[in-house]
């Protein structure tokens, strides 16, 4: 790259041509102050502290919109600091007199710029602007008579959360950030990302605290433990407690400066008086007051071990199931299933995930031949085309949407295929809904127009795939345009998405819940092959993005943390070692066959369907063990309650959706006597009399090391990436080919005439999963969103209902009550049911199994039908 | 004359035709606002939001660059609107009595609209007429060298005619 010599104070520096004189300096240590530049933000000149003087003529600049040059400049001249006190003046007179109160505190940057020109007193006449202050909801407290007009809000708003929630109203002295029409926040688009209020310099905007006021006494940087985007986040602690939460100024991260509602203000759950702070044993009679009763750590443990033995070898090895963690780290799941299969010796472990996710990633594992297991979000920016098929993740993986809407923004054409007009598909160059043949209908028709008109990637098939032959005949009677028409397909659409793609470098974003719609396995086929037929793998991406619900659902899984994989994602072929599925498990607790199961950091009774079936399951074990961190259903059902740790209080590690594998170090301790789950796995298997010792968290980190290669850089650095598989992998291994999967013909998919609407249960953006955390904050409660049925017009016509009412809602597991609202988005024949409100009744609409007929649906897609009450 | 309190009702087929008209690039912002304005006499603001669906922007966006022009407005304007000089030279021609006498004659205040929607009130910091001065407008036309009488005239003219209607 061409390099620039430039002077700055005399000093003689080198940059790279194209950068700013800002930059420049900050390279070479030159701290030029700033308050509207932000690294991440277009620079954008507004607030004149950068100013730099040219030596030669004598002009000032503002250095972060000012290209470095062949110059000589200045940065710190008595003129020039001058010009910068005078500045800070004028800002100081129109802001108000509420330092002291403030809770911007000591991060303030215009006081910390104040008062390093020694801005005391500005001596001018105050010119305060008196702004109403905004606090009507739960979250964000707007006090613009405080805002300084960097526009750095605006901006994160505009360009990295691309909401477009807020811009500047009316011009001069009346300036001021509003939403449309200037409502409050809660009135508007907002969806209270929090990311403005994280970048904000002043005390304009600060997140609602309810629990504390003023600057947090430390700040310890974590990852978030809500979804699978794993966002790096800075924990403000003050004492033991854990009181704001920010984006962290790590460099390299999946989020950068933002965030979503969850990861910053969820957080809530820790404080709750729920959590659990000490062991706790069932007490022996019903006639206790209180279930449990508290004992000593000792106590508890050996229980549990001699509980655990002695229904071994009453009843073999086979009778114990061990139930991991979507949301415990790598470390824990590891040493979980270690205590599963190799000290207890069942094949019976499982994880709460499995059904969320894990079931789609291992099969995308295994048809990618290991090839695929990293996908970097960043990498979406540089896909000319996005394919976004049934999934909303602005509601799931918000952090994924943001990336996704910023690759639009800079010019990548979207598709969306979807029943729902999601706000990502009002951006899109194209949206198909989906006909009577479903998303594998249109994804096929695709694939078929991709084949005929030859206008697929063809090196990539030649070098790298097998089959293509096959697979093209299977398109045989696909000719152009045979899609027309068929189940509601218009081969304009399909030919309009064939056309955009054509020789596009395209990237794929699916839901986890992909295989729970009808035709799940299909759709996973047709993605599969558009994938092998556009070329859109490369060895360091797969091209194919899944929004994991959960914070370490990949590294559960990669530790196995699942019926049938072992540590490293290595199959398990033999059905005498595989473990059982949900709902074969719950049956065998019904039957007796399973007699004592270990459940760690898991709510059985709040996101699993039929969860009366469920309890009455896990009531008939002999012996039960719940190690989580907060009083839920399913551990009142427990015979032990260990008091585990949450992810701010633990060490560990999590992988998230990229395949980025992430270390934290705890930022506050346990709460009483909670201790972290590792630790606790720990101390069982010391009780258990296993020689190997697990007394650090780097003892179980060198053997995961050691025994999964995938893992071969697991807490070398606070971030690395899980390695793709060797052997098999056609970009490492010559001969090695991906394989074209069978695709499905395009009949209609089945319709139950009893259940004919598709019911979506679905995330919604301030819940995680079933909410047995997010539930715990009062302000995500008092937020006031409950979490009304969607209809679309046409069914709350043929209901003959108005805009408002409440319905019932039936499948054939179990029906739901609740109000119902008017979605304008929504294709008829769907229904969208926002999960984890209302105790996450909405599940009980499902059933616990999926079998491989057409018609089943998974977890978080029913057969329903609707009626009015 | 009777009081109207309602504007004129917006003819959303014209806006819509507007929006439909312009609806290519983020460029056409403002000759689509400057063709709303000029046909309902103002920007609606429930056409904030049609207008930034039409060019892929943010409603907030759309609104901020409505408010930055003193061009646009988001009220109902009167049929006529007048503008008043208040720049320098008219300033010294005695254009503060001028404006004080339209007040009175209009019953009006600055950024003000009548009741019946027939005038409007502004001031502006220079028509670019000052060898007119003290000078206003009303919508279109200029008037200059004014005087009381001149002021009361020219209003007349403008004045609610009961036959219009």
């Amino acid at each position: 790259m061409e390099s620039i010599v430039l002077t700055i104070n005399g000093q003689k520096v080198t940059c790279p041509a194209g950068v700013s004189l800002l930059t420049a300096a900050d390279q070479h240590g030159i701290k030029i102050p700033t308050l509207c530049y932000h690294p991440d933000l277009k620079p954008h000149g507004a607030c004149r502290m950068c100013l730099v003087e040219d030596e030669a003529t004598g002009r000032l600049m503002a250095s972060c919109v000012t290209p470095a040059a062949a110059m000589s400049v200045l940065t710190h001249t008595p003129r020039i600091l001058n010009h910068r006190r005078n500045i800070v003046r004028l800002m100081m007179a129109e802001h108000p007199e509420s330092c002291i109160v403030c809770n911007k505190g000591n991060r303030c940057e215009l006081r910390k710029i104040a008062a390093s020109l020694g801005v005391g007193e500005n001596g001018l006449y105050p010119m305060p602007n008196p702004i109403p202050y905004e606090q009507l909801n739960p979250f964000i407290i707007r006090d613009l008579s405080k805002c300084i007009l960097c526009g750095k809000c605006i901006r994160a708003d505009h360009d990295l959360v691309v909401t477009g929630a807020i811009d500047y109203n009316h011009r001069g002295f009346k300036s001021r950030p509003a939403t449309l029409y200037e409502k409050p926040l809660e009135d508007s688009i907002c969806t209270f990302c929090g990311t403005c209020v994280s970048i904000c310099p002043t005390g304009a905007l600060s997140a609602k605290n309810t629990r504390y006021a003023g600057t947090p006494e430390r700040e310890t940087d974590s990852i978030c433990g809500f979804c699978g985007a794993g966002c790096s986040l800075t924990i403000g602690v003050s004492g033991r407690t854990v009181v704001d939460v920010n984006p962290s100024r790590r460099k390299v991260s999946v989020n950068g400066a933002t965030l979503c509602m969850r990861g910053h203000f969820a957080g809530d759950f820790l404080n709750t008086p729920d959590r659990l702070t000490r062991p706790l044993v069932r007490n022996p009679g019903p006639s206790a007051p209180e279930t449990h009763a508290p004992v000593e750590w000792d106590e508890a443990i050996s229980l549990v071990a001699t509980r655990l033995s002695e229904v071994r070898r009453a009843h073999g090895s086979k009778s114990l199931a061990f139930i991991g963690s979507s949301k415990c780290s790598n470390e824990e799941n590891y040493l979980f299933q270690k205590i599963g299969r190799e000290i207890i010796g069942t094949p019976h472990v499982m994880s709460g995930g499995w059904e969320f996710g894990q079931r789609l990633l291992a099969r995308i594992d295994e048809e990618t031949l290991g090839a695929g297991r990293v996908s970097p979000l960043s990498d979406l920016e540089n896909a000319e085309v996005i394919v976004v098929v049934q999934a909303d993740p602005e509601n799931s993986v918000p952090v994924a949407g943001y990336h996704v809407k910023r690759a639009v923004q800079k010019g990548s054409r979207l598709i969306v295929v979807d029943a729902v007009r999601t706000d990502l598909a009002r951006r899109a160059a194209l949206w198909i809904a989906p006909g009577l043949s479903g998303a594998s209908g249109i994804l096929n028709a695709l694939a078929g127009q991709l084949v005929a008109g030859k206008h697929f990637h063809q090196g990539f098939v030649d070098q790298l795939c097998a089959g293509f032959d096959q697979f093209k005949d299977s398109y045989a009677c696909l000719g152009p345009n045979q899609a027309d028409g068929l189940n509601g397909m218009s081969s304009a659409s399909v030919n309009a998405a064939a056309d955009l793609i054509y020789g596009k470098k395209t990237a794929f974003v699916m839901p986890a819940n992909l295989l729970d719609f009808p035709d799940g396995s299909q759709t996973l086929n047709a993605i599969l092959n558009l994938c092998f037929l556009t070329g859109g793998m490369g060895p360091k991406n797969s091209g194919l993005h899944v929004l994991v619900p959960e914070n370490n659902l990949a590294g559960a899984l990669d530790m196995g943390a699942a019926p049938d994989m072992l540590p490293g994602r290595i199959k398990i072929h033999d059905a005498g070692k595989k473990g059982m599925d949900w709902e074969a498990l719950v049956a065998a607790m019904e039957t007796g066959q399973i007699k004592a199961a270990y459940i760690m950091g898991e709510n059985l009774l709040r996101s699993l369907p039929q969860r009366e079936r469920v309890a009455a399951a896990l009531q008939k074990l002999e012996f039960l063990v719940v190690q989580d961190i907060v009083r839920n259903r399913t551990s009142e059902m427990a015979h032990v309650i260990l008091p585990g740790a949450s992810v701010y209080e633990k060490h560990g590690s999590f992988t998230n959706m990229e395949g980025r594998i992430q270390t934290f170090a705890p930022a506050v301790p346990p709460p009483g006597q909670a201790r972290p789950d590792w630790e606790i796995l720990g101390l069982i298997v010391r009780a258990m009399g296993y020689p190997e010792q697990y007394q650090s968290i780097e003892k179980i980190r060198q053997e995961i090391r050691h025994t999964v290669p995938m893992y071969q850089g697991l807490g070398n650095h606070y971030q690395e990436w899980v390695r793709n598989a060797e052997a098999g992998n056609p970009f490492v291994c010559g001969g090695a080919r991906f394989s074209f999967l069978p695709a499905s013909d395009l009949a209609q998919m089945p319709v139950d005439p009893a259940y004919p609407i598709l019911a979506h249960i679905c995330p919604v953006r301030y819940h995680l999963g079933g909410g047995t955390r997010t539930s715990r904050s009062e302000r995500i409660c008092a937020y006031g969103k409950q979490g009304e049925i969607e209809l679309a017009p046409e069914t709350i016509r043929s209901l003959g209902g108005d805009g408002a009412g409440s319905v019932r809602v039936i499948s054939r597991f179990g029906s739901i009550e609740r109000a119902y609202k008017e979605n304008r988005n929504l294709s008829e024949g769907h229904v969208l049911i926002p999960m984890a409100v209302n105790r996450n009744d909405a599940i009980n609409l499902a059933g616990l199994t999926k079998s491989d007929d057409l018609n089943a649906t998974g977890w978080t897609i029913s057969r329903v039908r609707i009626e009015r009450i | 004359m009777e009081p109207n309190s309602s504007p004129k009702p917006i003819d959303w087929n014209q806006v819509n035709a507007i929006i439909e008209e312009h609806r290519t690039r983020k460029w056409s912002l403002i000759p689509m606002l400057q063709a709303v304005q000029e046909a309902i006499g103002y920007i609606p603001p429930e056409a904030i939001e049609p207008i930034a669906d039409a060019l892929n922007m943010a409603p907030a966006e759309v609104q901020g660059v409505v408010t930055f022009y003193a061009g646009f407005s988001l009220k109902p304007k009167g049929k006529c609107v007048l503008k008043v000089c208040r720049g320098t030279a008219c300033h010294v021609k005695g254009s503060r009595s001028i404006l004080r006498h339209v007040k009175n004659e209009l019953q009006l205040e600055e950024g003000e609209t009548s009741p019946d929607y027939q005038f409007s009130l502004e001031t502006v910091a220079c028509l670019g007429a000052c060898f007119l001065a003290p000078t206003m407008m009303v919508n279109r036309d200029y008037y200059g060298k004014l005087n009381p009488a001149k002021v009361t005239s020219v209003l007349g003219q403008y004045r609610k005619n009961r036959e219009d209607d």
